[in-house]
């Protein structure tokens, strides 16, 4: 085993911090479920441990929300070392039927929601699209699958610049990489058709998508977020002010992993009043949906998002998010409507049309 | 397997774990000690955890309770294989007490969570142990953990009226009673606390609570080295004031505090006092003036955290300074031993000095910070952990300091416990003792089924 690797388990000094924040741990309290429970358990299997179930259990149910490296003070990075060993366990053969089923869905389909492929052509059809632009919208697969209307929506608000979407977009990688698996196939096909599109930037309205055309894809064009993007751009969007107060759910992979906290909350801002939740930034706690809990783990992801619905202040009319997987699996704990913060935005556009 | 049958029986099949992702890791805690236990179970009230020591007396195998595994000598560890008994179910504050001064919880209650309890009514639990966020209040007893209060307050010893103990037979007991003294028999709450579960397993406990200080103010004083802030050390304790908390902090120890929260502002000289003073304003406004004045001849600097929030800022890095060593330096990662001896204060100059030679002598990096205001000196030492080499050194290093505190009249352990870590060193420590303390543990636990093969009995 490579030395670097060796070492970033070792890292781990056992001091027990995680045990306080791991929101894993806080539902099913095995020590086995901890981040160092599993930091634990990779240097046993890289000892050459037998693996068993259960620790492929313990290793798949981390939700990657990486409030324990945040917290970790002795600067281990446990959701590398995870994302690592599920890549080990994979060449191992040591996968779960939830986990195939999600390689299998992607690969046969370019989506993980195995959903007949479709790609963009939603917005193709019903949207004149210029085929050469100096930015891609990627769309990605919960927006072109479950959520078209709120994709439309985003290509409205950001057409005017120049913005294509790709017409054969397939799934960026993310789910495939975050449990194991390579996806170097999806990647190639995604970057070829950027290319031939000749544009400079990435806008992914995804946190899932952000994160990995961030940090997976190779560096050659740059890469923002729909909400950095539109925060910019805030003078030109004619937002209305809206008579609502709502809260912000952090997306992991948005906030922690790369640090945007303030554009979404600059753009929500503008249009009504934001009560921040009782844990947020990157302190925020996870909806526990990510790493592929909730595909693997169902019930587990839902009590951790009902947890994080706790967090939630009094008298807020929405929960705005943008992540559309953080949205579906906070919807299924929530009493208080989970919107996208795009969904947001158009609502105090149409606010000022009303008033012309 | 008829073992794991009836554990189920007693605890319900969904709280007896036989599955080896979890026997793997119950078998560590933060130090380097390892043994793998047979059967992982997880209580919820006394009666079980007493029907659970029945069997295991029955059946003649290992019993060892453990908090949240963030013990420093692998106290929880069980060497000898059995049934570790995860006590973390058990964690309901079940009493708040106000006008008697106590706070009655189970043994699994989180440290942090028993003072946010409190705080609402004006009171807290004084001992501090760095491990607050994580650590259990049974751990903390077991081992008569402390932290960075117990200069002015006391160790947890001092915090302790009744205990409910399951005995090695099953047997359940009240130790104390509900009264802030007494003065009535064998003192078995005292006896239990620090014993490590080899005599007992502390389900509950009632707790004395103090008040929360009006004010608190915190001196930091800057010293060219850690000898001259150790001198300072006495000066200041003989001057009579008493802290609240004093701690010393190392170039290293300074270095991976600001790593571990660049926030913090720290000056980068040779060593540092972190010195408390808490009370009513003005009095804190006098004794901080007076700290100052005794740190004066021999302090570079001395500043005061101008606000609450600076001072807690600093007491949070504190903390976690031990671990955040590891911070410095992307191939080291801090190893625990030698970590946690205590020394009277007037030997401290004397040890902080050989501790540097010891850094010299061995060529490897020593980082000192702790609790010296009681004397107890936390020594860390960041290693390859790939390198045999080193941790060999890291070992010899510890030897010698382990050697050197008992040779002034100190202890191997201020408050991190003995467990198996330290346990070679008891006899050289009690060396007409000890045998005392074989006796009461072969009269209390004549099997020896309770954490067997530790504290060197």
């Amino acid at each position: 085993m490579q030395e670097d690797k060796q070492r970033s388990i070792l890292k781990c000094v056992r001091c027990g911090t995680c045990r306080s924040i791991c929101p894993v741990f806080e539902e099913l309290g095995w020590e086995s479920f901890s981040t160092r429970g599993r930091m634990l358990l990779a240097k046993g299997i890289s000892k050459g441990m037998d693996v068993d179930e259960s620790m492929i259990d313990s290793i798949n149910t981390c939700t990657t929300c990486g409030l324990c490296e945040q917290m970790c003070p002795a600067g281990a990075k446990p959701t590398d070392v995870f994302e690592e060993l599920r890549r080990d366990l994979v060449r191992m053969g040591k996968v779960k039927g939830s986990q195939l089923e999600l390689y299998n869905n992607t690969l046969l389909t370019g989506n993980p929601l195995g959903e007949k492929r479709s790609g963009t052509s939603f917005i193709l059809e019903q949207r004149d699209v210029p085929k050469v632009a100096d930015y891609v919208y990627f769309v990605g697969c919960l927006g072109s699958y479950r959520f078209r209307e709120d994709a439309l929506r985003t290509y409205d608000l950001i057409r005017d610049v120049g913005v294509t979407v790709l017409s054969d977009e397939v799934c960026c990688g993310s789910p495939l990489l975050r449990t194991g698996f390579d996806a170097d196939d999806l990647i190639r096909h995604n970057l070829e058709q950027i290319e031939k599109t000749g544009a400079h930037t990435i806008i992914a309205s995804c946190a899932g998508c952000y994160n990995t055309f961030k940090n997976d894809y190779p560096d050659r064009f740059n890469v923002v977020h729909i909400t950095e993007f539109l925060a910019e751009h805030m003078d030109e969007l004619g937002l209305g002010r809206l008579d609502l107060t709502v809260t912000y759910h952090d997306p992991c992979h948005l906030g922690r992993a790369n640090r945007i906290f303030d554009a979404p909350r600059k753009l929500i801002m503008a249009v009504c009043d934001l009560k921040e939740m009782k844990t947020n930034r990157e302190n925020a706690r996870c909806c526990g949906g990510g790493g592929g809990v909730r595909k693997g783990y169902p019930d587990l992801s839902a009590s951790i998002a009902k947890k994080r619905i706790m967090d939630v202040p009094d008298g807020v009319d929405n929960i705005v998010t943008c992540c559309p997987l953080c949205r579906v699996n906070l919807e299924q704990a929530s009493d208080v409507p989970v919107i996208d913060l795009l969904d947001l935005l158009y609502i105090a556009q149409k606010e000022v049309l009303k008033a012309v | 397997m008829m073992l794991a049958k009836e554990l189920e029986e007693i605890l319900g099949k969904e709280n007896v774990s036989t599955r080896m992702s979890e026997l793997y890791c119950y078998s560590f805690d933060a130090s380097g000690v390892e043994g793998l236990p047979d059967f992982v179970v997880r209580p919820a009230t006394t009666e079980q955890v007493a029907d659970v020591v029945k069997l295991a007396d029955m059946s003649n195998i290992p019993v060892v309770a453990r908090g949240a595994g963030s013990g420093l000598c692998g106290g929880a560890v069980p060497v000898e294989g059995g049934i570790v008994l995860d006590m973390c179910s058990m964690d309901r504050v079940l009493d708040i007490d106000i006008d008697n001064l106590q706070i009655t919880v189970e043994s699994g209650v989180v440290h942090e969570k028993l003072n946010k309890a409190l705080e609402p009514y004006g009171f807290f639990f004084p001992p501090d142990p760095g491990s607050t966020a994580m650590c259990t209040i049974g751990g903390l007893m077991a081992n008569n953990g402390s932290g960075m209060r117990c200069v002015k307050y006391g160790t947890t010893r001092n915090y302790v009226l009744d205990l409910e103990v399951v005995m090695a037979d099953g047997r359940i007991v009240h130790t104390g009673s509900k009264t802030l003294k007494t003065a009535s028999g064998y003192d078995l709450t005292d006896l239990m606390v620090g014993s490590e579960g080899t005599l007992g397993i502390i389900t509950k406990a009632v707790l004395k609570v103090h008040p929360l200080p009006h004010s608190r103010s915190v001196i930091l004083s800057s010293f060219d080295n850690t000898t001259l802030a150790g001198k300072a050390v006495v000066k200041v304790l003989s001057s009579g004031i008493i802290p609240s908390a004093c701690e010393i902090l190392d170039s290293t120890a300074i270095k991976a505090v600001r790593r571990f929260d660049p926030s913090v502002e720290l000056p980068d000289v040779g060593a540092i006092l972190m010195i408390e003073v808490d009370g009513m304003e003005n009095a804190v406004r006098e004794e901080a003036a007076l700290v100052g004045k005794a740190c004066e001849e021999l302090a570079s600097a001395i500043k005061v955290a101008e606000s609450g929030t600076e001072s807690e800022n600093l007491w949070k890095a504190r903390r976690l300074v031990g671990a955040a060593i590891s911070k410095i330096d992307v191939k080291r990662t801090r190893i625990y031993v030698g970590e946690d001896i205590g020394v009277p204060i007037k030997e401290l100059p004397g040890m902080l000095e050989y501790v540097r030679s010891l850094s010299e002598e061995f060529d490897i990096h020593i980082m000192t910070y702790g609790h010296i205001g009681d004397g107890n000196l936390h020594t860390g030492m960041a290693i390859d952990m790939l390198s045999e080499e080193e941790l060999e050194s890291a070992h010899a290093v510890a030897d010698r300091i382990y050697r050197r505190a008992i040779s002034v009249g100190g202890t191997v352990s201020a408050e991190h416990g003995v467990g198996r870590a330290r346990a070679m060193y008891m006899e050289l420590e009690h060396p007409t003792s000890l045998e005392v303390m074989r006796q009461i543990k072969r009269a209390l636990d004549p099997k020896g089924i309770l954490n067997p093969g530790k504290m060197g009995l």
